[in-house]
């Protein structure tokens, strides 16, 4: 059971075709091409319609670039990172026009992330959906130096931001993105909380 | 109603603030069973006795001294305690109007507010502050209208939207909030900022609470009591801050818990706003050690009563697993065992 106890995790969805979508934005990441695959193939008319952008960037290793290159589609965009993916996005969300429908698929950081930009766009929910693919590893923000840390599988760890041990709280933050993490040993300094893999 | 200001006190270093026995007796406790748990304690919040529940918005002796602490706090970390989404101004301008209007109805001798049109004067004698203003053009004062307001205000403010059939964070104050992150809540909304609190969800209480609040009309407040417990008389417990206060939490023994551990009364009277339809969540805090509990003999006795039979969970969740038993046992001196009516402030 992956969202047990954690009352705030974003609840996901399954990526379908949006109905009255002009242009559809199909962004992924690692194993969530599996996903953008699926979708395709879904929307068999809509090829010429649809732009994938792909990030290689992966924790489990996973890529499905090359299946993604035999789909007919207006184009595919291929980013070394996820930050590049996002960057990217936003540029193409400001000229986007209406009827612009997104789709992404991948770990929630980059989900969150992506996120992050489209609700800056104003993008309703009836034209975004997100798919969880890949393990559930954390984005983490550290609530006393401010700094970001991706791929977190541990209950406690050292921040390289202010090099403090924190601990992750299961609370998350849509715009921030990230789980929240304080000082693990703030009452007795050196006394940590037992270590614990997180449920990712 | 004259009130007695202490206008010197500390809330950090040295500790200074005290409350006056007047100033106990008229705080609202929140127990009103011996064994405490989350319920829909919501109600009209008409005007109840000559204590905290008598104002809108209650002011008492430690009003200066708290304007000055969250002004140090908000100085010290720029855009830490105070966030506003830009979308909420117009919320912001209902909430000055509804504190500036409130406090010179209730307390004439200390603000006045004379409107001419948008041009507005306000005085706050307690503060030595004489502004006139625009109404509606944020330019015409030294900061938004919802920090200039609130650095006259007791107490921690929310404002939250209503959008989608809930409520989002959009703006807030807080520089005495207890364990949580402003910046971290900004934009969340009902569900997601309750998240971490224990047994709500399970007892459907979040979603009756939702329901009851999205109907809340404009000019018909409600009021809600919670708490928590500190120790010592300290605002600033962030998250943020956590590392600064919380190795008190491991000061506190049987002997001395009636001095360092204190009782955070929060009294929450939730306002409909009329021009932007947000709802503001003021969470007016009092803080009353043990011993100042213990003057009265039937709250300490309650409140041994509660401490000792809360459920670990909440426990955990408000922070005092660590001292929690030597509270319990300090409180225990006024416990005989013996059953009788608790008399409730106000």
């Amino acid at each position: 059971m992956l969202i047990t106890g954690i009352k705030s995790r974003p609840v996901y969805d399954q990526l379908r075709p949006l109905p009255g979508g002009i242009r559809h934005l199909v962004a992924g990441q690692g194993s969530g091409g599996r996903a953008m695959l699926r979708l395709l193939d879904e929307m068999p008319e809509q090829g010429m319609q649809t732009t994938l952008l792909y990030s290689q960037e992966s924790f489990s290793g996973l890529d499905f670039l090359a299946e993604l290159q035999q789909r007919q589609v207006a184009e595919l965009r291929v980013y070394p990172s996820n930050q590049e993916l996002v960057a990217d996005l936003e540029r193409i969300l400001g000229n986007a026009r209406m009827g612009t429908r997104l789709y992404l698929s991948g770990s929630e950081s980059f989900i969150g992330t992506a996120m992050q930009v489209a609700t800056h766009y104003d993008m309703n929910s009836d034209e975004v959906l997100r798919e969880h693919a890949g393990s559930f590893v954390r984005r983490i923000w550290c609530v006393h130096c401010d700094s970001y840390t991706e791929n977190v599988t541990q209950r406690v760890f050292q921040c390289p931001g202010c090099n403090a041990m924190l601990v992750v709280r299961d609370h998350y933050s849509r715009r921030l993105a990230a789980f929240q993490a304080v000082k693990a040993d703030a009452e007795v300094p050196g006394e940590l909380p037992e270590a614990e893999e997180l449920d990712t | 109603m004259t009130i007695q200001f202490r206008p010197d006190e500390t809330y950090r270093d040295d500790y200074t603030y005290a409350n006056s026995p007047e100033c106990i007796a008229r705080a609202p406790f929140p127990f009103p069973d011996d064994e405490y748990m989350y319920s829909m304690n919501l109600e009209p919040h008409v005007s109840v006795g000559d204590g905290a529940l008598k104002a809108i918005f209650d002011i008492d002796e430690h009003y200066i001294s708290e304007c000055r602490d969250r002004a140090i706090t908000l100085e010290k970390d720029p855009g830490m305690h105070y966030v506003s989404a830009p979308h909420m101004m117009e919320a912001q301008w209902d909430l000055l109007e509804l504190i500036m209007e409130s406090y010179a109805s209730d307390y004439p001798e200390y603000f006045t507010l004379e409107k001419d049109g948008t041009r507005w004067h306000w005085t706050n004698t307690l503060l030595n502050i004489d502004d006139t203003f625009t109404f509606g053009d944020p330019s015409t004062l030294p900061y938004e209208p919802m920090e200039y307001i609130t650095r006259q205000a007791q107490g921690d403010w929310v404002l939250q939207e209503e959008r989608d059939g809930t409520l989002y964070w959009g703006a807030g104050i807080a520089t005495q909030r207890a364990d949580y992150s402003l910046r971290f809540n900004l934009g969340m909304a009902w569900h997601e900022f309750h998240g971490p609190v224990p047994l709500l969800k399970e007892t459907g209480m979040l979603d009756r609470a939702l329901k009851f609040l999205l109907r809340l009309r404009c000019g018909h407040p409600v009021r809600r009591l919670n708490w928590s417990l500190t120790v010592n008389p300290r605002l600033d417990v962030s998250a943020e801050s956590l590392p600064d206060w919380a190795p008190d939490r491991t000061t506190v023994t049987a002997e001395n818990a009636g001095k360092l551990v204190y009782l955070r009364i929060e009294l929450q009277p939730l306002h409909r706003l009329p021009r932007s339809n947000a709802i503001v969540f003021p969470i007016r805090t009092y803080l009353l050690n043990l011993e100042d509990i213990a003057t009265n003999p039937a709250w300490a006795k309650r409140m041994h009563r509660v401490l000792k039979s809360l459920n670990q969970e909440l426990v955990d969740y408000k922070g005092f697993t660590r001292y929690r038993d030597a509270a319990v046992e300090w409180l225990s001196q006024f416990d005989d065992g013996q059953d009788e009516e608790v008399v409730k402030a106000g």
